[in-house]
């Protein structure tokens, strides 16, 4: 039997097709989200990759911040639920994930089963996440997928420390100007997401395993500080963009299952 | 004990700071009362009753001032305190909390070890008074609820209508006579009045000293940057009530009316321009924004938030203290605020005005546009606002200040050559 | 329609439409209507002089005129308030009546954008001393005179005794309400509720009793059917717009009690017996507890919220946080550790009345009632 998962995020479409509630036939991944035309072509590659046509589902869940507007899906669950389904499915001894994706940094604490105990949410502001990191990018002329290579060469993290996007882009400029090597201020870039996420961790009450997933966590950059400032091991979910759609095609699943 | 009388203004300043904060350690060590109080909240009780004090506002600016401020703001964080609030209350309950888990795990945690600023001990009991806002009734709240400890409340309320009536000054001196009460219970020994009468005595001529040292920046060209009134600031809070701020602003006085005399001014080189300061000073970047000004060949003349530690009042009268605590211009109605700081920017001979936004104080920030823009109708000066914040470094983008600073000083300029500002 | 429906649908519409309402009370009375900023002003003072008092809220509305006058750090509540003074929405009305029981509140007072006169007062906040009695009771006395200046009335001490047991009934007609409301909540959904509670802001109280209480009896009398979703209280400012309370309703969400300043505070406590009038308002404020604009020096709101989520067997409570509300955001970290050690369970959400995109607040929302 065969399920899936759609995660449509504000920056990424994900869909995962999943054979039995065990393995992933599918997980694929386009870096345009909700409102463009990623859904419709991630939905169409995962099928062809599986072999598969959508009447072969026996159910949809779409996730996500675009997750109303799935039409093929069944049914909607949130991103915070499905993650955790996700994550706990890939990592039974997760306790705290942190997702960082393109609008939403979030923490989430479970409990020995796997179900959510708490969460917390950013506020509506870029700082910390995605969004943040791709003006950063820009500004830094140096691609996302470059930015961990160059933070691990940074000698001395420069600090950046301004919590509002427009202030850290101003912030970055003067240091360039200054003659601060980018590896230094991409370091500092990557604390400063750091920060954010480990305030929310800790709110839930840091406790291991901690799991990061989301389209960040694949910026080891973002890993590592993370992971110094909570003085803690960090997992990184093994294909982290898709953990929420997983989720979603797990619970698809069960939800056949228990008909 | 050490000798005083050959020492700076300077030396003194930081030699009683660092007095103060052992006395109030002495104290805890020998189990007498330490209390944590509001910058503005009358000390005169409490130092009567031999307790010894702790000024959080200052201790966080310290904090700040010293690029420690981040470590306390993110325990505040953790605790779930928004970022949107007063970040001298978020650095102290940060501090707090981490003071608490030293005194429970008898481990002192990394934060705290390594923070720059003097360590302060836990207090006992808090006073307050939303004199210069009401967050300090939000901050107090939380540290007595936190620590399970008394808080005395002085509340003035705001003064909509000027001149203050007899009956708000009634209320608050009946608060007065019921926090000697509460003082009596929790020390356990009755009020020296006597006593109370002296401290009254001695914060007049603390405040007599420091109006003398504020009054300087009225030559013109200068002798006193009011850039260093904040940092004399710390003692008018933490000892006003001591001599140790009477023997350091005497000193500083003197020596500033010597340097008149013989012709030594703030600026070194030739003032350009005088400004006014209107809000708290950016303290994670009080070098930034000195420099910032200096560099283009400005000095900081008129600052009204000195003056907030203007309490004369008639000792022995308890209406007339009350008065004191109560009429401090951000407490007060716009007319008498634009007065008020009216007064400060033509007694400071002052070319424009440098307005603070600061995301930490509402109450400093969201009058500023109409402030502005009747003074500006009244002395024709030029001003300019900026983005910042009294102790959250991350408030503040030191490229949009020196943008801004920029735009004053060429518009200062512009009416130095007699062309009329619109 | 229902009698039921009847009476639910013409509050809703009055809750949705204050200028009608003031237009029809002048029909009806040939009087005018005050303004009322909240928190906590002393309504009885212009129900006694004949005026409709009307409460100031803000709204929904994009924020642009009002930038000019506001840093973005203040509330979402007062851009609101300032962008519709600048707007001229309030310029009927024949003054205001402005409390300042927080900082931004204190400037505000100080820069009405509107052409009616502010009648500006000040709540003690060293509550429980008799003392802070005294000094209200004068501060409502300037604001009677005042009002009396503006509006060319005399207000006699008959007239506001008669009309605080006229307020007190409404408030105890309301605290039914919100308990049986809590027994029907298939019928009595969340944004029914608002409207119903809403309504008293726009409505001469003794009007607005006359319904609600048709409405609890009609209630009382129907059958109590079963209710499968979850069962929360809200605290904070108020839980608008509207768009929230149906994120709330679509999940799933009865509330069954409330601690807002726009809805139950405003109730919770009558106005204590006595002579004078204007000492018993004043007494008011003094046993009033549990609000972040009320001084507490023993914070009693998480304790009071514990209580309040046992006695409505309640699942959860929603924290309504006001954007930028530091009040409410000081009480946040207090009650919140009570809620963990008392084993409530709590859900953030963010009061915003400028947004039009509510997805975080969905998926936030929709999150909780699967973690319940």
């Amino acid at each position: 039997m065969f399920t899936m998962g759609i995660d449509i995020g504000s920056s990424s479409s994900k869909v995962v097709i999943l054979e039995d509630g065990v393995n992933i036939i599918a997980g694929e991944v386009i870096q345009i989200g909700t409102g463009s035309t990623g859904p419709k072509r991630v939905l169409d590659d995962a099928l062809s990759k599986a072999g598969l046509k959508l009447q072969d589902m026996a159910r949809i869940i779409a996730t996500g911040y675009g997750r109303a507007s799935v039409k093929e899906a069944h049914k909607q669950i949130s991103e915070i639920s499905c993650q955790a389904k996700g994550v706990f499915f890939l990592v039974p001894s997760a306790k705290i994930i942190i997702d960082i994706g393109g609008q939403d940094v979030k923490t989430i604490k479970l409990d020995s089963k796997g179900s959510v105990k708490q969460f917390f949410m950013n506020d509506k502001c870029a700082a910390g996440t995605g969004r943040f990191l791709d003006v950063m990018s820009r500004v830094l002329e140096v691609n996302l997928d470059e930015m961990e290579e160059y933070d691990s060469r940074s000698t001395e993290p420069a600090s950046i420390s301004s919590t509002c996007t427009v202030f850290a882009e101003s912030e970055v400029i003067s240091q360039l100007s200054n003659g601060v090597a980018k590896e230094n201020i991409i370091a500092g870039v990557h604390q400063s997401v750091a920060s954010k996420a480990c305030g929310l961790a800790y709110r839930c009450g840091v406790e291991e395993d901690i799991v990061m997933c989301g389209g960040v966590a694949k910026d080891l950059g973002v890993v590592r500080a993370i992971s110094k400032q909570l003085k803690k091991t960090v997992i990184v979910a093994p294909n982290p963009q898709i953990t929420a759609a997983l989720g979603a095609a797990i619970f698809a699943f069960e939800e056949v299952i228990n008909k | 004990m050490t000798d005083t009388t050959n020492m700076l203004a300077k030396e003194l300043l930081g030699f009683y700071q660092e007095k103060l904060y052992e006395e109030a350690r002495e104290a805890k060590k020998e189990g007498k009362l330490v209390c944590w109080s509001a910058s503005v909240a009358p000390s005169e009780f409490c130092v009567a009753m031999d307790i010894a004090m702790i000024y959080p506002e200052t201790h966080a600016a310290g904090i700040g001032a010293r690029k420690g401020a981040l470590d306390m703001l993110e325990v505040a964080d953790e605790k779930g305190y928004n970022l949107d609030t007063c970040s001298y209350a978020r650095v102290n309950l940060g501090y707090m909390e981490l003071l608490k888990e030293e005194a429970l795990t008898g481990k002192t945690p990394e934060k705290l070890e390594k923070t720059p600023a003097a360590r302060i001990p836990l207090p006992d009991l808090l006073i307050t008074c939303n004199n210069i806002c009401n967050t300090l009734l939000k901050w107090y709240e939380n540290l007595a609820v936190e620590l399970n400890i008394p808080l005395i409340i002085i509340d003035v309320p705001f003064n909509h209508t000027m001149p203050i009536p007899l009956y708000a000054k009634e209320y608050i001196a009946e608060q007065f006579k019921d926090a000697i009460t509460q003082l009596e219970e929790i020390c356990g020994k009755k009020f020296d009045y006597d006593k109370f009468l002296k401290v009254q005595e001695q914060t007049q001529r603390s405040v007599a000293q420091w109006n003398r040292v504020a009054a300087l920046s009225s030559h013109k060209p200068s002798p006193l940057n009011c850039f260093d009134l904040f940092n004399y600031m710390a003692l008018i809070v933490c000892a006003r009530s001591k001599d140790y701020a009477e023997i350091t602003f005497k000193k500083f006085a003197d020596e500033l009316d010597e340097n008149l005399k013989n012709g030594i001014f703030a600026f070194k080189g030739n003032e350009q321009k005088r400004v006014t300061w209107e809000g708290i000073a950016v303290w994670p970047h009080l070098g930034h924004t000195f420099k910032g000004l200096k560099n283009l060949g400005n000095i900081m003349t008129g600052s009204a938030y000195p003056g907030l530690w203007n309490l004369s009042y008639t000792p022995g009268d308890m209406n007339s203290m009350a008065e004191a605590y109560t009429r401090i211009y951000i407490n007060t109605c716009l007319d008498n605020k634009v007065k008020v700081l009216g007064d400060v920017i033509s007694g400071g001979k002052c070319d424009g005005v440098v307005y603070h936004q600061n995301r930490s104080c509402k109450l400093m920030s969201f009058l500023n546009v109409e402030t502005a823009d009747m003074l500006q109708k009244e002395n024709g000066l030029p001003y300019v606002s900026f983005d910042g914040d009294q102790t959250d470094p991350r408030n503040f983008a030191p490229a949009q200040f020196d943008t801004r600073v920029q735009a004053l000083d060429e518009m200062m300029k512009q009416n130095k050559e007699g062309v009329p500002n619109e | 329609m229902s009698r039921i429906e009847n009476i639910i649908s013409e509050l809703s519409s009055i809750s949705t439409n204050p200028k009608k309402a003031m237009e029809d009370y002048k029909k009806e009375t040939g009087k005018g209507s005050v303004g009322v900023m909240p928190y906590y002003a002393p309504e009885e003072i212009i129900h006694a002089a004949g005026f409709l008092p009307v409460g100031i809220w803000g709204g929904q509305t994009a924020i642009t005129k009002a930038r000019a006058y506001l840093p973005p750090f203040a509330c979402s509540i007062m851009q609101s308030v300032m962008e519709m003074q600048l707007e001229g929405v309030y310029d009927d009305l024949e003054a205001v009546l402005f409390p300042v029981p927080c900082d931004t509140l204190k400037c505000l007072s100080q820069k009405w954008k509107g052409t009616s006169p502010v009648i500006v007062f000040t709540h003690p906040q060293n509550r429980k001393l008799e003392a802070a009695n005294k000094f209200l009771a004068e501060e409502y006395r300037l604001v009677r005179e005042k009002l009396e200046k503006v509006l060319n009335v005399q207000i006699t001490d008959e007239a506001l005794n008669k009309s605080i047991e006229i307020y007190n009934e409404n408030r105890k007609v309301m605290r039914e309400f919100i308990d049986i409301a809590a027994k029907y909540p298939n019928i009595i959904d969340p944004i029914k509720r608002h409207a119903i509670i809403k309504a008293r802001y726009f409505m001469e109280k003794s009007k607005h009793t006359a319904m609600v209480k048709e409405l609890n009896s009609e209630l009382a009398s129907s059958p109590v059917e079963a209710f499968t979703g979850k069962k929360v209280v809200l605290t904070g400012i108020m839980a608008e717009p509207n768009e929230v309370l149906e994120i709330l309703k679509e999940n799933g969400f009865a509330v069954v009690a409330d601690d807002l300043a726009q809805e139950s505070r405003q109730f919770r406590n009558d106005v204590p017996l006595g002579t004078d009038p204007l000492y018993r308002l004043a007494k008011w404020w003094q046993e009033f507890d549990g609000c972040s604009l009320a001084t507490d020096a023993k914070k009693s709101r998480g304790p009071m919220l514990i209580d309040m989520v046992k006695a409505s067997k309640a699942d959860a409570v929603v924290v309504c946080m006001m954007k930028f509300c530091d009040p409410e955001e000081f009480d946040y970290p207090i009650y919140y550790r009570q809620f963990e050690e008392a084993g409530i369970k709590s859900l953030f959400i963010e009061i915003d009345l400028e947004t039009t995109s509510f997805e975080q607040t969905k998926t936030r929302v929709q999150s909780f009632s699967e973690m319940l």
